[in-house]
């Protein structure tokens, strides 16, 4: 046996193969793109700016975050939970500013992001008083534009688990990295590594594409009289 | 006198969102964090309209709206659902239980205030 092949067959044993499928998940999550993550030895989802994940299947959650926050919340009895990975879209466009910042489009849409993410976790079960959150993101990263998104989207996550009566059970926010994060809803562990600012010109793309689609897309259009 | 409305939602920066917008319009606003507490207090008060959200502890939107048409002083009171769910079926249900309208989140302000000015 050559010292590859020796190689390969130690790393098999350690890693047994991946089971053919994912666990079941639900069906407005078939999107979201999941791989089997070797290391850990189960499934990870793998979510894009704007999406979110929740399970109960003990999967992890990984992204990579920009200028754009990630709230992690779980249910601590149960185990279960998720994360979202989004940023606020710039208001100016938008022109809500009469109704001041408490109803700008950038608050409503972070709202709905945070909402959607903690109803799926009250919806298999979870408790409100018993959601533990984590906060991770929100760096400088995003040249070229002259606001600070970053800060906004930390700015405003803050606020709203405050406003909510949540407690942070920790967080690694601001800075000038991009970073890469691993969650686990089971266990609630929060990995994060930072990346090196210069290098990642597709991070950037991805994150402007999605400011650009914010902006382009009106917030709130779906209204129906019965 | 200013018209009341009620807002339904468990969610605290939703129902903030949803009274500023309101208040911003003239109108008079009561809150409840649940569907039970809406209906509690429905027992007791007229409202000229209600906005509730539809997941919920305790009581779900949907079946507040059934309750509150089981009210005499609610029969042909707007009720309008205000939720993240967007589906045919949720909505169908919705629609069953006798709400008057449906709007998904985020909502925008203007033409929160358009509906609500159609159905009162």
């Amino acid at each position: 046996m050559t010292h590859t092949k020796r190689h390969a067959a130690a790393e098999k044993a350690r890693y047994p193969a991946a089971p053919d499928n994912p666990p079941p998940t639900q069906q407005h999550f078939a999107h979201i793109s999941r791989y089997w993550d070797r290391e850990n030895q189960g499934y990870a989802a793998k979510l894009l700016p704007g999406e979110y994940y929740v399970t109960t299947a003990g999967e992890r959650i990984s992204t990579v975050l920009g200028s754009c926050v990630s709230a992690c919340v779980r249910d601590r009895r149960l185990g279960i939970g998720g994360m979202n990975h989004f940023m606020l879209p710039l208001d100016a466009s938008k022109g809500s500013s009469i109704w001041g910042t408490a109803v700008s489009a950038a608050t409503r849409y972070g709202n709905v992001a945070m909402e959607r993410l903690i109803n799926d976790i009250l919806k298999l079960g979870g408790r409100r008083d018993s959601l533990e959150v984590k906060l991770v993101g929100g760096g400088r990263v995003l040249g070229g534009i002259a606001i600070d998104i970053g800060a906004r989207n930390i700015e405003f996550v803050r606020k709203y688990v405050a406003d909510e009566g949540f407690s942070v059970a920790g967080e690694d926010l601001g800075d000038i990295f991009p970073r890469k994060v691993h969650y686990s809803p089971e266990t609630g562990k929060l990995r994060v590594k930072k990346l090196n600012a210069v290098r990642n010109d597709t991070l950037y793309e991805r994150e402007r594409h999605y400011l650009e689609v914010l902006d382009r897309d009106p917030v709130g259009n779906d209204i129906e009289l019965f | 006198m200013a018209r009341l409305i009620m807002t339904v939602d468990d969610s605290a920066s939703m129902r903030e969102m949803v009274r500023a917008t309101l208040q911003s319009a003239g109108y008079e606003v009561v809150e409840a964090v649940d569907g039970q507490e809406a209906l509690d207090y429905a027992r007791e008060n007229a409202c000229d309209l209600v906005i509730t959200d539809v997941n919920m502890p305790r009581m779900d939107g949907i079946t507040l709206v059934s309750e509150l048409r089981g009210l005499p002083h609610y029969r042909l009171t707007p009720l309008l659902l205000l939720t993240t769910e967007s589906s045919q079926e949720r909505k169908l249900e919705g629609k069953r239980a006798g709400a008057t309208g449906w709007i998904v989140k985020p909502f925008n302000p203007e033409q929160l205030l358009a509906t609500m000015a159609r159905v009162l």
